[in-house]
């Protein structure tokens, strides 16, 4: 038996690099759907005004100041909220541009 | 609706709690044992060129530890067997509950918020083990002093919504794909029921329930990537304190 020539291999291992590359795109996770993204941004502004209204709710509770600190935690609330809507923002926008960039 | 109604199997009262066994247990129950015997029977033979069981274990062992390294970094991948369990668990829920007649763990967000609640219940404990109180510093964001009072409050509550909006996601998306199904489904019957003419239009909806039966499977396995990346990103903040831009 005659060992394959190296040229033989070498092509074998350029087919094997081309099929890699080839199928490194499909496995890939899928861009994310409008509705997906759309859901995401939705919850992470309610989360930060339910957990902004939750604490200045407690801290009325304890203290009987009500209504002044679930004023005050529902206003900083939205501004988390809007805070981690711009922050899943951008991610999304990093992870697209990459993905862009890769094609 | 029906298939999210929890009920009780064999009735069980422990100290004034209601500690039954429900539908609910039932089916964690299943979703654990199908891992374990999923996982058992891939490993069991353990041959050098892996069949088609070991493949599929071996492909979710590498899944898991490239996202876990990418995201958390190397010494993240000692919680791998963490990551690996939620993954495992959430993916395998998403997906039996797509059976017909079967229940889906995760739509209930008691479920998804006690997992989330100790995603971020271990990071703020690893960060403390790591960091000691410099793990607050996580809190206290780039910014002249002079705004400080107004921004790490913000930057806290943001962190406190991590669990609601994690669960949140996995909940919804759970509970918004089974009640598509279930509108479609009772289009097929109302049609079919309609009679004449009409009743050969119910295979309309029909094809949709196929076609949305596909994209819920898409969904059932992004929505598991998803609260695992997440997990791995949120590790990372308390092992590596990230400082936001």
């Amino acid at each position: 038996m005659s060992a394959p020539e190296p040229k033989d291999l070498r092509k074998l291992g350029d087919r094997l690099d081309a099929f890699q590359r080839a199928n490194e795109a499909r496995h890939k996770t899928p861009p994310p759907s409008s509705a997906g993204i759309a859901l995401r941004f939705s919850t992470e502004m309610v989360a930060g005004l339910i957990v902004g209204g939750g604490i200045g709710y407690g801290i009325d509770w304890l203290a009987g100041t009500k209504p002044i600190f679930l004023i005050v935690f529902f206003v900083l609330g939205a501004a988390a909220g809007i805070l981690n809507v711009v922050r899943a923002a951008k991610e999304l926008n990093a992870e697209m541009s990459a993905k862009k960039d890769g094609d | 609706m029906e298939q999210f109604a929890v009920t009780t199997i064999i009735p069980l009262h422990l100290g004034g709690y209601d500690v039954s066994f429900t539908k609910q247990s039932l089916w964690m129950c299943i979703v654990v044992s199908a891992i374990t015997l999923f996982m058992i029977a891939a490993t069991s033979r353990r041959s050098l060129v892996p069949g088609r069981m070991q493949s599929m274990a071996e492909i979710s062992y590498e899944f898991v530890a490239n996202m876990i390294g990418t995201a958390a970094g190397e010494d993240g991948l000692r919680f791998f067997p963490f990551v690996f369990t939620l993954f495992m668990f959430v993916l395998f829920s998403n997906f039996l509950g797509l059976l017909p007649g079967s229940f889906t763990v995760t739509s209930q967000i008691v479920v998804t918020f006690s997992l989330a609640a100790f995603v971020v219940g271990m990071v703020i404990v690893v960060g403390f083990m790591r960091h000691g109180i410099g793990f607050l510093k996580l809190f206290v964001p780039h910014a002249p002093w002079y705004l400080l009072g107004l921004l790490v409050p913000i930057e806290f509550i943001s962190f406190l919504t991590r669990p609601i909006s994690l669960s949140v996601r996995l909940f919804a998306n759970m509970l918004a794909g089974h009640t598509l199904l279930k509108v479609f489904a009772s289009f097929v019957i109302a049609l079919g029921g309609a009679g004449g003419l009409l009743s050969l239009l119910s295979i309309a909806p029909f094809f949709l329930i196929v076609a949305i039966t596909a994209l819920e499977l898409l969904v059932a396995f992004l929505q598991a990537y998803v609260f695992a990346i997440l997990t791995c990103i949120y590790l990372n903040e308390g092992l590596h304190l990230h400082e936001h831009h």
